[in-house]
């Protein structure tokens, strides 16, 4: 019974430390996904990446302006040029992000967990 | 336009804040690649020359600003994992950051908030004149923070935190920087009106307040810094070993910890004495 209660609380912690490491690592990659142009702040979401891919689509490349994440207009003079870069940090912090995090779902220890 | 970070500390018998700034501002240089400038006085910079710190902050600091020390009865309850104790606290003139800054724009940090990374960077340019830290993040993953982590009281406003603050020196951020010394000098009044604690003086408060007021009495998230990632003071800085800072975190504040790691990320660690501990790691670092 001592051994299973152990084993139980072991897992608990183990559980409890996958969850912050988890957390600080979605933090992390969160905090990489913005992208500073002209004066504007630009979160990288789903919602940028579509909308700009469709202003591309219907021909508005040049001399746009976005609204950043503070609403001030911005004003983006090469739109497939920004697309460009916000699709690669995009990319660059999604790979990021998933590298590290299946090196915490291999981790089967809380001492192993800490060195992700 | 220059750019730079400021720094306050001014030691009490209970915190070595002169050592956390140089720690601070050492990550900050390193990170961020921009200059740092202190705001202290005479008594804290006569213990930095005797514990030795004064050589590295010449190092690290560009410019070291010495004021009159603030005369402050303010105390805070300070946690160190499963102690704490009630120590004096002088924190009252982080509004004169406006007049004594040395920069064009600059990063105002509390000394407890570690910079790992270049995220900050991206803001430098931006056009807005102020921005101030949104929210505190915490590094648990279950929600640790409580109402009044998020608000100046339980009828009041959004409580932003001053761990983070971006300004440009220009006359609106006079105004803002003048309607904090406005708070401040008139505590008792604000909390009245907004219903918050007035015990101890809280710097987010006055900032939070002065911002909600020069906002037009509304709510607004515009203007704001990414979320500061907090460790609590009832947390442990238990290690720091090549980047990596590992904790122990009292996951339901119930002295019941689990270890977590965190590379790469500023952090606000409020255990200060934790940060005191780590000392000579921390400056091996920067």
């Amino acid at each position: 019974m001592q051994e299973q209660l152990a084993k139980v609380l072991d897992f608990s912690n183990y559980q409890q430390t996958f969850s912050v490491q988890k957390k600080t690592l979605k933090e992390r990659s969160e905090a990489k996904l913005t992208y500073g142009i002209n004066g504007g702040i630009f979160r990288i979401d789903r919602d940028l990446l579509t909308f700009v891919e469709i202003l591309i689509t219907k021909g508005r490349t040049h001399a746009v302006v976005l609204l950043d994440i503070n609403q001030n207009p911005i004003l983006i003079d090469d739109l497939t040029l920004f697309r460009d870069q916000i699709f690669d940090r995009y990319f660059q912090v999604t790979n990021e992000y998933f590298e590290h995090y299946q090196n915490i779902k291999k981790s089967r220890s809380v001492e192993k967990l800490l060195d992700t | 336009m220059t750019h730079g970070i400021l720094i306050y500390a001014h030691n009490t018998r209970a915190v070595d804040y002169a050592l956390m700034a140089v720690i601070s501002a050492g990550l900050a240089k390193k990170h961020l690649s921009m200059p740092v400038s202190l705001v202290t006085d005479d008594s804290t910079i006569s213990w930095m020359k005797q514990s030795q710190t004064f050589d590295i902050a010449n190092t690290v600091f560009e410019n070291i600003i010495t004021v009159d020390r603030p005369v402050t009865d303010n105390q805070r309850r300070l946690n160190d994992g499963e102690t704490s104790s009630t120590v004096p606290f002088i924190n009252v003139n982080r509004d004169s950051a406006w007049s004594l800054t040395p920069y064009d724009r600059t990063l105002l940090i509390d000394s407890d908030f570690l910079i790992f990374s270049d995220v900050l960077n991206k803001y430098w340019h931006t056009d807005c004149d102020l921005l101030i830290g949104e929210s505190i993040n915490d590094i648990n993953s279950q929600d640790r923070m409580k109402y009044l982590d998020r608000h100046i009281s339980d009828t009041g406003v959004k409580l932003y935190w001053a761990t983070t603050i971006m300004f440009t020196k220009n006359q609106n951020t006079r105004l803002f920087f003048d309607t904090v010394n406005h708070v401040k000098e008139n505590y008792r009044h604000y909390a009245d009106v907004f219903r918050f604690d007035h015990r101890q003086f809280r710097n987010d408060i006055a900032f939070s307040v002065s911002k909600h007021i020069l906002d037009g009495y509304v709510e607004s998230n515009l203007g704001t810094l990414p979320p500061i990632l907090s460790a609590l003071d009832r947390d442990i800085l238990y290690s720091v070993d090549n980047r990596r800072l590992t904790f122990l975190i009292d996951h339901k504040l119930d002295n019941n910890y689990c270890a977590a790691s965190i590379s790469g990320v500023d952090i606000h660690i409020m255990n200060k004495q934790s940060i005191i501990r780590n000392q000579q790691q921390l400056l091996e670092l920067i």
